[in-house]
């Protein structure tokens, strides 16, 4: 394959790996602790896909609303369980309470789906479009578009509306947005809900070429972890970029290489970036306060 | 004895020990003699996991990655090269451990999540390893065919014995653990995982301990996986893997996390529940997540905390430790007398200091002397860069331009720790006491920096702690000197506001500094406390103790210190005597805007 080929190849896994990230890190901002569920909360939007491709044989890009409102409830039930009632406790716990969420989601998936992957309906129909030598299919056209227009519309969301400025508000100060009247706990809630739709979103473009199963989720949560840490603790803009740098690395490296064999580089390279830059390559947009 | 036996949870946790190994004894079948070893194997693995994750406060997740490299060099040692149990059983602990020594120059200095993900980054890594270098390795099958535990002329293959052994080498690991977390070291743990910015600032050096607990959990995870792969003859990548971290994570959460029953409770519990939830099939795995989030959220301190909470809910609250032997003479919080020939160096010079976060300039040029023995008042509007100076002289901040010398020494951007060993001291705008010691152990702490040598001395410690007694002597005079030696047993998080401040400045005046910062120490206390505090603070400057207090109330102020500096916007714009300082029109306008005279700055002072 031609270098580039492979580099459209990776801007589409990237787009999906973008909105995985940009979930993240929304948690992230709102409650300062990593979700690591996040992942698995990816394919938990892939099986609802599924299930819903089973009960309504429509596309895909049909069902996205209505499984970005499943999603959406999932998040608000899983801060619901695993955060608020650990708000008071260092960011650690809810680190674990995230990952004990993860177990349970992956065997939850077990029991329902069992152990066979399972592939979503297309966003819209399969195929593949050929332009010169590169040839792209519909479905990562459609994830890409999908994505552009879910990164642009929170983009407007958080830079034009009342709403965004107050997730902004509580995820700078919590104590100040409280003082100023805004319903922090709620907009926790919100904002979890929303990042995982936007997970949930993802998994369900990438349940179709890539397959879900039940622990399909865990590198994701590794892969969101590092393209926040790469792209800058708590940047938005960072998270989509350290996304894009990761499925990049990944598709090219897999292609000369082996997948194993960029993976193990992957986490290499991070641990490079630790040793150089332990601020992340962006640097650290979250400060704590002495 | 009796007394001994009564205090804390001791008894039950005897008696349930004993019941496990009456059950061991007498009833347990081979199956159950199994699953008792592997019980104790874990419970090594959780042992070890508590120093880093327990201790030092940090989510590693490389634990179960030594716990695979300890397997695995057991493994490839014993099978391709015949190497007996006591060269193989010391080299997979030596293994691990100085992995952590390698990685542990990078990653230590990583806080929080960065720390978490870098460990996960090395265990994945050494997961793809194992998988793909399968010539050593045996690839995703693993080595099969690692012999028993051999000792010169005494093979350890029935089941009965090797659950002796394991448990054995259990016991050794719970006996470090307790030496390691006994004494002054142990509370230095304490301090450090509660409040980094108080220990660091107190002399705890953080990256030494937290090196000290890293390739400590390391050896523990080794020795663990060298048992693992001596009991179950494989090793493969599953030993590794994220799973066993997760299940390793699980049992220190649910048995407590630093407690040393709380790795036994928890290895044997999960190790249990697995077993009688197997009916469930894959609902098990559900049911145990949840169970394992039911005890996390109820319980904090995991189920060993609990049940010290429910004993103290039903007989009341563990007697005070026996009351410490004062020694008739109090130590000295000034180990070196003041120097008499008081020369023209100050003691403590800043000069040209700036600091800017972002575009906002915390600090602009600024330059302050004390003298030996002065106080000195440190006033200014919010924001106008007070905390933001004492942290940059007790190392919390870096500054970007300006030096900062201390006895003749550049201390600038020097680590906090040593900046603190050199008799810097201070306190903190709000208050960091760890709420479940009692004020004389947070007070006593503040020794750990200084006297309580490494994790090695603690280890080799027998008997009583001498560096913890002294350290609790200097505390409690330390204690009287503030008023507070009577509460002094009662743990911090009871006590109230104005008696917490007074423990924070016990705590600053136990390392013996020479200078001493204070960051509004009078907030939040009545008049009459206010009085008391400055008439003690008079006494530690007669001492020869210099004092850098941060404060808003004029009025405190006025009746301490001997001179005043005024910041506004990270400018020095006045300095001088007090009054003269409070006239000063550009005090005035900083404080109260344009156009308001001296009385009202005096009346406007918050009591």
């Amino acid at each position: 394959m031609t270098l580039l080929q492979l580099a459209i190849n990776g801007v589409a896994l990237g787009a999906a790996y973008a909105l995985i990230a940009l979930g993240f890190v929304f948690i992230v901002n709102a409650t300062g602790a990593v979700n690591f569920a996040h992942g698995d909360l990816v394919m938990a939007g892939g099986y609802v896909a599924v299930g819903l491709g089973a009960m309504a044989p429509l596309p895909m890009i049909v069902l996205l609303p209505v499984v970005a409102a499943i999603m959406f409830v999932v998040g608000v039930v899983v801060s619901l369980v695993a955060y608020f009632p650990l708000i008071n406790r260092p960011p650690s716990t809810v680190f674990i309470s995230t990952l004990l969420i993860g177990i349970v989601l992956q065997n939850v998936f077990l029991v329902l789906f069992g152990p066979q992957a399972h592939a979503a309906p297309p966003l819209i129909q399969s195929g593949i479009l050929h332009a010169g030598p590169v040839a792209i299919s519909i479905q990562a056209l459609g994830t890409v578009v999908v994505a552009g227009v879910l990164i642009a519309l929170q983009y407007l969301i958080f830079a034009h509306t009342q709403i965004g400025r107050r997730l902004r508000a509580t995820a700078q100060d919590r104590q100040m947005a409280q003082a100023i009247g805004i319903r922090v706990h709620a907009v926790i809630a919100a904002t979890f809900g929303a990042g995982t739709a936007l997970a949930g979103v993802a998994g369900m473009l990438l349940a179709n070429q890539f397959f879900v199963y039940p622990t399909g989720g865990i590198p994701l949560s590794v892969y969101a972890y590092i393209a926040v840490v790469v792209g800058g603790w708590g940047s938005i803009a960072g998270a989509v970029v350290g996304a894009m740098m990761i499925s990049l690395f990944e598709v090219v490296v897999s292609a000369y290489v082996s997948y194993a064999v960029a993976t193990g580089l992957l986490y290499l390279a991070l641990l490079l970036v630790f040793f150089f830059r332990p601020q992340g390559i962006f640097g650290e947009l979250v400060r704590r306060r002495v | 004895m009796l007394a001994w036996l009564f205090n804390g949870i001791r008894l039950p946790l005897l008696l349930g020990a004993a019941a496990l190994i009456a059950y061991a004894l007498f009833w347990a079948g081979p199956y159950d003699l199994r699953v008792l070893t592997i019980c104790g194997i874990y419970a090594l693995l959780v042992l070890g996991f508590q120093f880093v994750f327990g201790h030092a406060g940090a989510v590693s997740l490389a634990q179960a990655t030594f716990f695979g490299i300890g397997g695995y060099i057991t493994g490839i040692l014993a099978t391709r090269f015949g190497f007996p149990f006591l060269a193989t059983f010391p080299l997979s602990i030596a293994g691990p451990a100085l992995l952590a020594v390698i990685v542990a120059v990078p990653v230590l200095k990583l806080e929080d999540h960065y720390f978490s993900l870098a460990t996960l980054g090395i265990g994945l890594v050494v997961l793809l390893l194992a998988i793909q270098w399968s010539d050593v390795t045996g690839g995703t099958n693993g080595l099969a065919g690692i012999p028993a535990i051999e000792l010169p002329g005494l093979t350890i293959s029935d089941r009965r014995s090797v659950l002796w052994f394991v448990w054995a080498i259990v016991t050794i690991g719970c006996l470090i653990a307790y030496q390691v977390t006994r004494g002054l070291h142990g509370q230095a743990y304490h301090l450090m995982r509660e409040n980094l910015e108080a220990a660091s600032s107190l002399g705890l050096n953080i990256a030494e301990l937290r090196f000290g607990a890293f390739v400590l959990s390391a050896a523990y995870g080794g020795a663990a996986g060298a048992l693992m792969a001596h009991v179950i003859h494989v090793v493969s990548p599953e030993n590794l893997d994220l799973a066993l971290m997760v299940t390793c994570l699980t049992m220190t959460v649910i048995g407590g996390r630093t407690r040393i029953a709380g790795a036994i409770l928890g290895a044997t519990l999960i190790v249990y529940l697995r077993e009688w939830f197997r009916v469930l099939e894959n609902y098990y795995m559900i049911a145990y997540g949840t169970a394992a989030l039911a005890v996390l959220i109820m319980a904090p301190y995991g189920l060993v905390g609990a049940l010290e909470r429910l004993r103290a809910l039903l007989f009341g609250p563990s007697q005070a430790r026996t009351p410490i032997a004062v020694s008739s003479r109090i130590p000295s919080a000034q180990q070196k007398p003041p120097s008499t020939a008081a020369g023209p160096e100050p003691l403590l010079a800043v000069d040209g200091v700036a600091l800017a976060f972002g575009g906002v300039k915390a600090l602009d040029g600024v330059g302050l002397s004390c003298r030996q023995g002065e106080i000195v008042g440190l006033i200014g509007p919010n924001g106008s860069g007070k905390t933001t100076l004492l942290n940059v002289i007790s190392g919390l901040a870096a500054c970007q331009h300006g030096s900062v010398t201390f006895l003749g020494r550049d201390i600038t951007n020097a680590p906090a720790y040593a900046i603190a060993r050199l008799g810097i001291s201070r306190t903190f705008q709000h208050i960091h006491l760890v709420d479940d010691l009692s004020a004389l152990d947070n007070i006593a702490v503040a020794r750990a920096g200084i006297d309580a040598g490494g994790l090695l001395r603690a280890i080799g410690t027998i008997g009583r702690d001498r560096a913890l007694d002294a350290a609790r002597q200097i505390a409690f005079a330390s204690a009287e000197r503030l008023g507070i030696a009577e509460v002094a047993m009662e743990p911090c998080g009871r006590l109230p506001y104005g008696t917490r401040r007074r423990v924070e400045v016990a705590r600053a005046l136990a390392t013996a500094p020479r200078l001493l910062l204070l960051d509004e120490p009078a907030a939040g206390l009545n008049e009459h406390e206010q009085k008391d505090l400055a008439s003690r603070i008079r006494s530690f400057a007669a001492e020869g103790i210099t004092v850098l207090v941060v404060e808003h109330n004029l009025v405190f102020l006025a009746a301490l210190a001997e001179r005043l500096i005024c910041l506004d916007r990270g400018k020095v714009i006045a300095a001088g005597l007090p009054e003269a300082v409070r006239k000063e029109p550009a005090v005035i306008e900083a404080y109260l805007g344009l156009e308001a005279d001296a009385t009202e700055l005096s009346l406007a002072a918050p009591s």
